[in-house]
Parts: C-alpha cells; structure tokens; sequence
C-alpha cells in the first residue's frame, strides 16, 4: 500500500465511512417498509377488484376513489415515520394496512350483496373511519416523543379507563345495541368507549406492575407449591376482578369482561413470573362466569347457544347467526368460494362480529389460515418489540398491547368457530367497527414509537444497585 | 368473464395472500429462528475466520437478518486488506462486574455511559454519575473522556482527567463495571 503516513489516510477513510453510516444507516427499516407497504395496497388493491369481479354488479367508481385516497394516508404515514420514528419496526403498519384493506373490501362485497351505497355502505363508512384512526395514529406518533412520558400518566390512564368502562351504564349517553350495552352514542356519532378502555388499562398495568411487582412476587407464603401472595397485595388483581365483572353483569359483555381480566393477568405473569397469579385469576374467573351464566339469562342463552347450536329450539333463535356462521364455513371449505360468489350476507352482521365467517366462506380454510398469519405476525411483533425493550414499561406495554390483541382475536376466532361462547367483540382491524379501528391504529402507533426506542435506547443496562439480581439485559 | 378466469384470479388472490406472509416472515427470519449465538471466545474465532474470508470474497456477509444480524456495511473499511495496523475496536466487552461476559458493537461515533437512561451504555451502581463517561471515535481512534464524574473513570487503572486513548485490550473502570474495547 503506497501510503506515506498510516494514521491520516486511515482517518480520512474513517471519516468518509462515518458519514456514508449516516445518510444510509436511519433509513434501512423504512427502505425494507416500502415494498411491504407497496404489496399490501396491492393486494388490497386486487382484492376489491376481485369482489367487483365476483358479485358482477355494476362498477360504482367511488369506493376505488376513497381507497385512493387512503393510500395516500397510509404513504403520509411512511414518510412521518421517517422523520419522526426511522427505527421503528418495518412490518407493524403493513400488516395492519392489509389486514384493514381486506375487511374493507369484504364488507364492501357485503354493502353489495344488501345493496347499500354511498353514506348507507358500511364500506363508506370504514374508510372515513379507518382514515380518522391512520391520522390519529400519526397524531399519537408525534405527540408521544417517548413512551417513558406515558409512564407518569398512569394513574391518569386508570381514571379515564375507568371513566370509558362507566360511560355506557350512563342513562341518556349509553345505548342498548343487541342486549349488550356496550355503546354511547353522542349527537350522530356513536362508539364502544370499551375499546379506547384496553388502550387505557394496558398503559394502567405497566405503569403499575412495574412498581409493585417485587411485592407482588417476592412476599407470600408458600401453598401447594406456589407462592401464594398477600392480602393487601390482592387488593389491585380483585379491584380489577371486580371491574370485569361489572361490565359482565351492568353491560352483559362477556367478551370484553374476558379481555380486560385476561390483559391484567398476562400482563401481571409476564411482570412476576409467578403461575400462582394466573392459576388464581383464571379460577376466579371461570367460577365468576360460571355463576354469571346460571344467574343472568343473556349469559345463559350464550352457554346453551354455543354447547348445542344445532338444537331445533335454538336454530331459530339464539344460535341462528353461529350456525349460520358454520354454514359459511362450510360453504367455503378449503379453497373459498371466492369473493363475491359466496352469500356470507345470510349471516347477521356479516361485515362487524362475523367478518371472520364471511371471509371463511369466500377465501376459504387458506385465505383464512393467510389472515390468521398476518394477525400472528403482528402479535409477534408486539412481543419481539417487548422483547427487546430496553426499560421495563416498555416492555410491559408492548407485551400488554400485544397480549391484548390476540387474546381479543382468541376470543372473537374462538366464539365465530365455536370453541368457545360466542361474544360480542370486534376483529382487530378487519371487522366494521370505528371505535375498534381508531384503537387497535393506536396501538399501531405505540409499537411504532416502543420500537424506535428500542433501537435508540440504551444497548446494555448494568443495574446493581441493591444487590439484588440485575433485571435488564441487552437491549437491541 | 369466464369461470376459469374467475378461477384462476381466486387462486391468483391467495397466493398473492400468502406470498405476502412469507415475505414478511422471510425478512423476520434471524428474528424468528434466532440469531448467531456470540459468544466472546466464538465471536473472536468467527472473526478471524471473517477477516479471511473478506480477503477473497468481500460480498459475504454472516447468516442475519435485516435488524441486527450482519456487521454493517460501512465498518469493513476497516479489514481492507493490506491494512497493516491493528484491527481497529469494534465492540466493548463487559470483563468485571455485575454484567461480565456480556458485549455490545461500538456505535459509529461516540457512547455516552452514565446512570441516566439516556446513555449508550447504563450503568446503575452506587458509584456511577448520570453523565460519568463517553468513549469518543476520533479520527485517531477511540477515547475515553470522563464526564467531570464523582468517582472517576479509570483506564488501566489510573484516573482519566482529560481524553485519553484507549487502547486495544485495556481495562476501563467504572464504578464496579471494567469494560475493554476488542478488535
């Protein structure tokens, strides 16, 4: 090498590779983004022409238009993540366009099948709906700098929890939509405030578990072989008991009361490490919901309906729409009938609560097992984001977020199939739904920003502070 | 339109259904079968073995995933070949302390270390300031300057008072922490 001087050239080379670093390396998550982004619109794109094809109605230009102009948004949001969030994880808002395109074009096939249009198609609405939640999600990104600030707010974050879980036993505001009251309606707009109460309580949860866990898992006697916790530590995991099953019992929602007494217990496992917890949350609640359903007959009606659907005393009644559920199922066997050619509109609310059904029937065991992936992917998102967090909030949320979102997916797959009661709560980011899709963008947003901390944050966390063993790892 | 066309479409649909799943769990793949297990002995084997390789085929890059998995780009101007200096530090090895065994890739221009979370590098002992220390990547190579700390920072084992160099394979103190920076 004809170099005079070894030490200058090499600074020279360093400083010109230290600059290349910069002008390439922030982009790298956002350039592996693109052509996701990119695929997803297009196979949202085909699936609409797909269900146009397949229903051979005539061809109404305006949908095509608002899904424009969706995409728009969802470019809006690429570029916003590259100024303000560059490393945050590349699959979430794919994922998640897709997922939402797909519900849109299959309750768009069912605006066909009732012949709805314009402000009347719930597809209309989806879009307005879908384009509100992209743009508060791009709210929440900017607004929320770092999630740590979330963590002072957490108190705050139970309150309004709280605030949303009341909100509909409210006379005047709260609405009574098929037995279960779940909805407040203000002027035009109505929504399930129950969906915003998730986001809330997951914020609530880690906020607090990452105070109180020592407590909660270090202090007890022993019984059984687990470790059994003390009374003033129960005080928290029966307070939120106790929340669930008011909204069991004052909103007649199974589903939800699941989902909130769920997200705390997975959310207080991953915290301790302790089964006692779980053992004893589950307990309670299968025993809450097995005297719930032998005291409140809307309960009851779901047992029966869900144990012998095909009873000749219900077929007509109380099991009319899971059964005819099944029939879509069945109808679409492996393949599907393809869209548009299927009748998933026999189904009551085909396009919000039995989504999942309809598209069974029109893409078949492998469209479906497709959709099933994209929602496993994004819950793995969630924890890989969790995973690799550098503070303990972080995680905590993140695995919250995530936790909450599949076992709501759980619940809605579980109660379409029959595995377990059928209950009234909203597929994530496919059913008809504007409250669910506001939040579930939301959490979009929160993973978005939980994983730019992650690949920002620290990279090794040394704590020894107390002589106890250090809790933090490597980090990204 | 065709029946077999509507067939073939439907079709069409799934499999573009599914090659979008595999192309996202294409690029997870270091995340979902986990990475390379780096181990310091390992590591160093690896990269020897590394340093060779790029001798003859540069383009090679370590099995990974677009996170983390392979060495970024921009660093392997430091293993051109011919390069007869020493192979300049790349990661910071944890050798005493709570953490002992444990690494991190040195960023590209500097590494604050301190109690505040902020820092690259956090520390949380009894002895380490919020702000205590950054390693600086100066065009002559990495140095340690303390960040007027109350304990101080010690390379091999005298007290750093103004930024100093460090070189490869010295100890750093830190409260109870001793880290070195390795090739």
């Amino acid at each position: 090498m004809p170099r005079s001087t070894e030490t200058p050239a090499r600074g020279v080379s360093a400083l010109t590779g230290a600059i290349v670093v910069r002008l390439r390396k922030p982009a790298r998550l956002r350039n592996l983004e693109a052509p996701f982004l990119l695929g997803a619109i297009l196979v949202v794109a085909a699936a609409v022409a797909l269900v146009e094809l397949g229903t051979g109605a005539p061809f109404d230009p305006s949908l095509s238009w608002q899904l424009l102009g969706l995409g728009g948004l969802v470019v809006v949001v690429h570029v916003v993540l590259r100024v303000v969030a560059p490393e945050a994880d590349p699959f979430v808002v794919p994922i998640a366009v897709l997922l939402g395109g797909i519900g849109i074009a299959q309750i768009h096939r069912i605006d066909i099948a009732e012949g709805l249009t314009g402000w009347d198609a719930a597809a209309t609405r989806q879009v307005v709906w879908t384009a509100i939640a992209i743009v508060l999600a791009i709210a929440t990104l900017i607004v929320v700098r770092n999630h740590r600030t979330l963590s002072r707010y957490r108190y705050l974050a139970m309150l309004v929890a709280l605030i949303l879980l009341v909100l509909p036993m409210l006379p005047g505001i709260g609405k009574e939509v098929n037995g279960a009251r779940l909805w407040v309606e203000v002027g035009p707009m109505s929504f399930q405030p129950g969906e915003f109460a998730k986001v809330a309580l997951a914020v609530f949860f880690a906020g607090y578990l990452v105070t109180a866990r020592d407590s909660l898992s270090m202090v007890g006697r022993r019984f059984l072989g687990m470790r059994l916790p003390r009374a003033r530590d129960l005080g928290p995991i029966l307070i939120v008991f106790a929340a669930s099953m008011l909204v069991l019992v004052v909103q007649r929602d199974l589903g939800t009361a699941l989902l909130y007494f769920g997200l705390f217990l997975g959310m207080l496992y991953v915290a301790t490490g302790r089964l006692s917890w779980v053992v004893l949350g589950v307990v309670l609640f299968v025993g809450g919901a097995l005297v719930a359903s032998r005291l409140l007959p809307y309960v009851g009606n779901r047992f029966a309906a869900w144990l012998d659907p095909f009873n000749p005393d219900f077929i007509e009644g109380q099991s009319y729409q899971l059964v005819q559920g099944l029939y879509g199922f069945a109808a679409g066997g492996t393949f599907g009938t393809g869209l548009g050619r299927g009748r998933p509109d026999i189904t009551p609310l085909a396009g919000s609560d039995f989504i999942m059904a309809s598209l069974g029937e029109e893409l078949g065991l492998v469209g479906l097992f497709a959709i099933l992936a994209l929602l496993l992917l994004f819950v793995g998102r969630a924890f890989r984001i969790g995973f690799s967090g550098g503070d303990d909030f972080g995680r905590l949320l993140a695995v919250g977020l995530g936790f909450a979102f599949a076992l709501q997916v759980f619940v809605v797959v579980g109660g379409v199939t029959r595995v377990i009661p059928l209950t009234g709560l909203t597929t994530p980011f496919l059913a008809a739904g504007g409250s669910s899709l506001v939040a579930n963008w939301i959490i979009v947003a929160l993973l978005l920003r939980l994983s730019d901390g992650v690949r920002r944050g620290p990279r090794i966390v040394i704590e020894s502070a107390t002589g106890d063993q250090p809790r933090l790892v490597v980090g990204a | 339109m065709s029946e077999l066309t509507y067939m073939l479409l439907k079709f069409g649909f799934l499999a573009l259904m599914w090659v979008f799943v595999f192309g996202v769990v294409y690029a997870l793949r270091s995340d979902l079968f986990g990475q390379q297990v780096r181990r310091v002995v390992a590591r160093a084997r690896e990269e020897q073995m590394a340093a060779r390789a790029t001798a003859t085929a540069p383009a090679s890059t370590p099995v990974g995933g677009p996170r983390r998995g392979s060495a970024p780009p921009a660093l392997s101007f430091d293993e051109e070949p011919g390069s007869t200096q020493q192979t300049p530090p790349r990661r910071l090895v944890i050798t005493d302390g709570p953490k002992a065994g444990l690494e991190l890739e040195l960023p590209e221009e500097e590494l604050t270390i301190g109690r505040s979370a902020e820092s690259g590098l956090v520390i949380r002992d009894d002895f380490t300031s919020s702000r205590h220390a950054r390693l600086l990547h100066w065009p002559t190579g990495w140095v340690i300057q303390d960040l007027d700390s109350t304990n101080g920072t010690f390379l091999d084992g005298a007290r750093v008072h103004a930024p100093t160099p460090v070189p490869l394979r010295t100890p750093i103190t830190i409260g109870t922490t001793t880290f070195e920076l390795r090739g």
